[in-house]
C-alpha cells in the first residue's frame, strides 16, 4: 500500500469520528425533545404521576440532557445498545440484532438481483446506442422506477397471491418461497439507476484508443465488449455498488409492512412512533456509520485500482 | 468529475451561433420527442394543480354515505368513480396534483434554489472555511439515514401540530386551516435538510472550475463585487447542471410527500387531497380486489408524472453529455 493512501485513510477514518458524533448529538437531541416519552407508552393506561416519576428516575430519563447522552455514548462504546422500552422483557440488542439480520439477508439478495439485470442492461443500451431499442430499454426501467412501492405491492399482491395462488402472505424465514414477491419489488426500483449508469460508463469507455486499437488488430467484438469495454466500465460501477451496501442493511420499510416481514425498517418506523429511545438512537448511528464508512471504502477501493485518483486525493485533502 | 464545457456543444451548422446557450439548450430539448411529451405531461398535472377548481367535477370533500353512492366504478358522473366516503375520486385527485405541486414548490425554492443553488455557488467561489464548514455541514447530514430521519421529525412535530393549531386560529388571523399549513410546513422542514447537498454539490464543483477562468479574473480584476461575480459570471455557467441536477431530483422530492402522506405523517386534513393519502385508501389487497379503481385512478396520475420527471432528467442529462448522447 502506498504510503499517500494509508495516511489518506487514517485522515478520512479520524475525521469520520466528529461526524458520527454530531449526527449522534443532533438525533439524540431530536428525540429527546419530542413530547411524550417512554415511560408514557410503557405504563399507558396504568399511569400516574408517581410510578411514572420513579421509572423516569430509574431510566435516568430525568437528568440533564447533556448528561444523558454522554451516558448512552459511554454505555454504547462498551458495547451496551441499552434498553427497549417498547419490548419491555427484551434490550436494544435482542431487538435489533436478528431484525437487521433478517433485513440484510433480503436486502443482500435484492442488491444482487438488482445489479444482475441493471449491469447487462446498461450493456445491451450502450451497444444499441443509436438504434430505438436504447431509449426503450432504458425507459422501460425508467417506467418501473416511477411506480412506488406501495402502489405495486397490493398490485402485485393480488395478482400472485389471490389470483394465481403461487405465494402465501405469511411470514415463514428467510429461506422460504414467499420471499421472491419481497425481494423482487424490492430489487426493481434500482434497476433503472444502475442500467443508466452502465449505460454512461461503458460508452464513455468505447471512444478511449485501446478499443480503437483493439478493433484495428481485428479482435471479434464479442471480445472487445468483454474484456476490453466491460471490464474498464466496471470500475465506475465501484461507487454504485459500495454507497447501495449500507440500504442493504437498513431495510426496505414498505415491503416490510406489507408483507409482515420482522425486519429492521418496520421495527425502525414503531421505535418513531411510539419512542424507543435507545433502538432509534443505535439505528440511525447504526445507519450513519455504515454511510460513511462506505463512503471511505469507495475511496479507498478506487485509490487502490486507479492511481490518477490517488494522487489528487492526497494533494487535495 | 469535473465539467468545464458546461454548455452543450453541437454543430455549427444546426444552430446559428447567433442563438445564446439558453435558446440553444432549448431548441435541443425540443428535438428529443420523449422530452417533449414528457414535458406537456409535467405541466398538464402543475395546471390542474393551480386551477384545479376548474379542473374539477366536483367538491373533493363532499361526502355522500349512503351505500349506492360509495365505491361506485367510473361513469359519466364521477370519472374516475367514488371511493369509501362517496368522494369524487377525479376531483380528488386534481386537488392532490394542489399538494404535490405546493410541496415541491416550497422545498425546490428553499432547498434546491436558496440552499442547494446558493450554498453551492458560496462554497465554490468562496472556498477556505466558508467551503469548508457548508461541505461538512453537508457531509453530516447526508450520513443519516434520510428516510428514518424524515420519519422522525414529522412524528416528532406532528404531535405538537394540535395545539399549535388551536392556538394559531384563536391569536391570529389564520382560521381552520391552520392544522394543513402546520403539517405541510412539518413536512416541507423535515425534507429541505435532505434536498439541498446532492445540488449544492453539484454547483460547488462547477463553480470551482469557473472560478478559476479568466473572465472571472478579469471582473475581479476590475473590482467587481462578489455579488455581481457571483450572479453575472458563475451562474449563467453552473445554471445547466443546476436545472439537470434538479430536475433527476424533482420525483423524489414529489415522492417523499406522497410516502409521508401514505403513512399517515403528512398532510391528513380530508379536504386536502393528498396522493398519498389517495392511494392508502386503496392499497390493500382486498380493497383493489374489489375496488380496483380506487387505487388505480390515485396511482395512475401520479406514476405518470414521476415517469415524465424521470425521462425529462434522462433527456437533460443526454443533452449535457454530448458524448453519451445521440439517441
Amino acid at each position: 500500500m502506498a504510503p499517500g493512501l494509508f495516511g489518506y485513510i487514517v485522515r478520512r477514518l479520524l475525521w469520520a469520528i466528529p461526524v458520527l458524533f454530531a449526527i449522534s448529538f443532533i438525533v439524540f437531541v431530536m428525540i429527546r425533545a419530542a413530547p411524550g416519552d417512554p415511560v408514557d407508552t410503557l405504563l399507558g393506561h396504568r399511569y400516574n404521576e408517581e410510578t411514572a416519576e420513579r421509572l423516569r428516575q430509574h431510566y435516568g430519563y430525568d437528568q440533564p440532557i447533556v448528561q444523558q447522552y454522554f451516558t448512552y455514548m459511554g454505555n454504547l462504546l462498551r458495547g451496551d445498545l441499552g434498553i427497549s422500552t417498547r419490548h419491555t422483557d427484551f434490550s436494544a440488542r435482542e431487538v435489533i440484532l436478528p431484525r437487521v439480520w433478517v433485513s440484510t439477508q433480503l436486502g443482500i439478495m435484492a442488491l444482487i438481483i438488482a445489479f444482475s439485470i441493471g449491469i447487462p442492461t446498461g450493456i445491451y443500451a450502450a451497444l444499441a446506442r443509436g438504434t430505438f431499442l436504447d431509449p426503450l430499454t432504458i425507459s422501460f426501467w425508467l417506467a418501473i422506477d416511477a411506480v412506488p412501492v406501495f402502489v405495486a405491492i397490493p398490485i402485485l399482491q393480488y395478482l400472485f397471491v389471490v389470483q394465481l395462488g403461487l405465494f402465501d402472505l405469511s411470514w415463514e424465514g428467510v429461506w422460504s418461497t414467499n420471499i421472491i414477491l419481497p425481494v423482487a419489488i424490492m430489487s426493481l426500483p434500482g434497476i433503472a439507476g444502475i442500467a443508466r449508469f452502465m449505460r454512461a460508463s461503458i460508452i464513455s469507455v468505447m471512444t478511449e484508443d485501446y478499443v480503437r486499437t483493439a478493433r484495428a488488430k481485428g479482435l471479434r467484438q464479442r471480445t472487445i465488449v468483454v474484456s476490453h469495454i466491460t471490464r474498464n466500465a466496471m470500475l465506475p460501477m465501484i461507487t454504485v455498488i459500495g454507497l447501495s451496501l449500507p440500504g442493504v442493511a437498513t431495510g426496505s420499510l414498505f415491503v416490510e409492512l406489507f408483507f409482515g416481514i420482522p425486519g429492521i425498517a418496520r421495527e425502525a418506523l414503531q421505535a418513531i412512533l411510539h419512542p424507543d429511545y435507545d433502538v432509534i438512537l443505535f439505528l440511525v448511528l447504526f445507519g450513519s456509520t455504515m454511510f460513511v464508512l462506505a463512503n471511505i471504502a469507495v475511496d479507498v477501493a478506487y485509490g487502490f485500482i486507479d492511481p490518477r485518483v490517488r494522487v489528487g486525493q492526497a494533494r487535495g485533502g | 468529475m469535473e465539467r468545464t464545457a458546461s454548455v452543450p456543444r453541437e454543430d455549427a451548422a444546426e444552430s446559428p451561433p447567433s442563438k445564446s446557450p439558453a435558446r440553444r439548450f432549448l431548441s435541443s430539448l425540443v428535438r428529443k420527442k420523449i422530452a417533449v411529451l414528457a414535458i406537456t405531461y409535467i405541466t398538464i398535472f402543475y395546471l390542474a394543480g393551480i386551477f384545479a377548481p376548474l379542473f374539477a367535477t366536483h367538491d373533493p370533500a363532499a361526502t355522500q354515505l349512503a351505500v349506492e353512492y360509495r365505491f361506485q366504478g367510473p361513469s359519466s358522473e364521477h370519472w374516475l368513480g367514488t371511493d369509501v366516503q362517496g368522494r369524487d375520486i377525479y376531483s380528488r385527485v386534481i386537488y392532490a396534483t394542489r399538494t404535490t405541486l405546493l410541496f415541491t414548490l416550497a422545498v425546490v425554492l428553499t432547498g434546491g434554489i436558496f440552499l442547494g443553488l446558493g450554498l453551492g455557488l458560496l462554497a465554490g467561489y468562496k472556498g477556505g472555511w466558508i467551503d469548508t464548514a457548508i461541505m461538512r455541514i453537508g457531509e453530516v447530514l447526508s450520513g443519516i439515514p434520510t428516510l428514518l430521519l424524515i420519519l422522525a421529525i414529522a412524528a416528532t412535530f406532528r404531535t405538537r401540530i394540535a395545539d399549535l393549531a388551536f392556538w394559531l386560529r384563536d391569536n391570529t388571523f389564520i382560521g381552520d386551516e391552520a392544522r394543513t399549513l402546520l403539517e405541510f410546513m412539518v413536512i416541507v422542514g423535515a425534507t429541505v435538510p435532505f434536498a439541498w447537498i446532492g445540488t449544492s454539490r453539484i454547483v460547488r464543483s462547477q463553480a470551482l472550475a469557473i472560478r478559476e477562468s479568466d473572465f472571472v479574473m478579469a471582473a475581479e480584476l476590475v473590482g467587481a463585487s462578489t455579488w455581481r461575480i457571483i450572479t453575472r459570471h458563475i451562474l449563467p455557467g453552473v445554471m445547466p447542471l443546476f436545472v439537470v441536477g434538479l430536475s433527476g431530483g424533482m420525483a423524489a422530492i414529489a415522492g417523499t410527500e406522497v410516502a409521508l402522506s401514505f403513512l399517515g405523517l403528512g398532510i391528513t386534513d380530508p379536504g386536502t387531497p393528498s396522493f398519498g393519502t389517495l392511494i392508502g385508501e386503496g392499497a390493500g389487497v382486498r380493497t383493489f380486489q374489489a375496488y380496483p379503481h380506487v387505487l388505480l385512478g390515485a396511482a395512475i396520475p401520479i406514476i405518470l408524472f414521476f415517469f415524465a420527471w424521470n425521462l425529462l432528467g434522462d433527456a437533460l442529462v443526454d443533452l449535457l453529455e454530448p458524448r453519451t448522447s445521440t439517441r
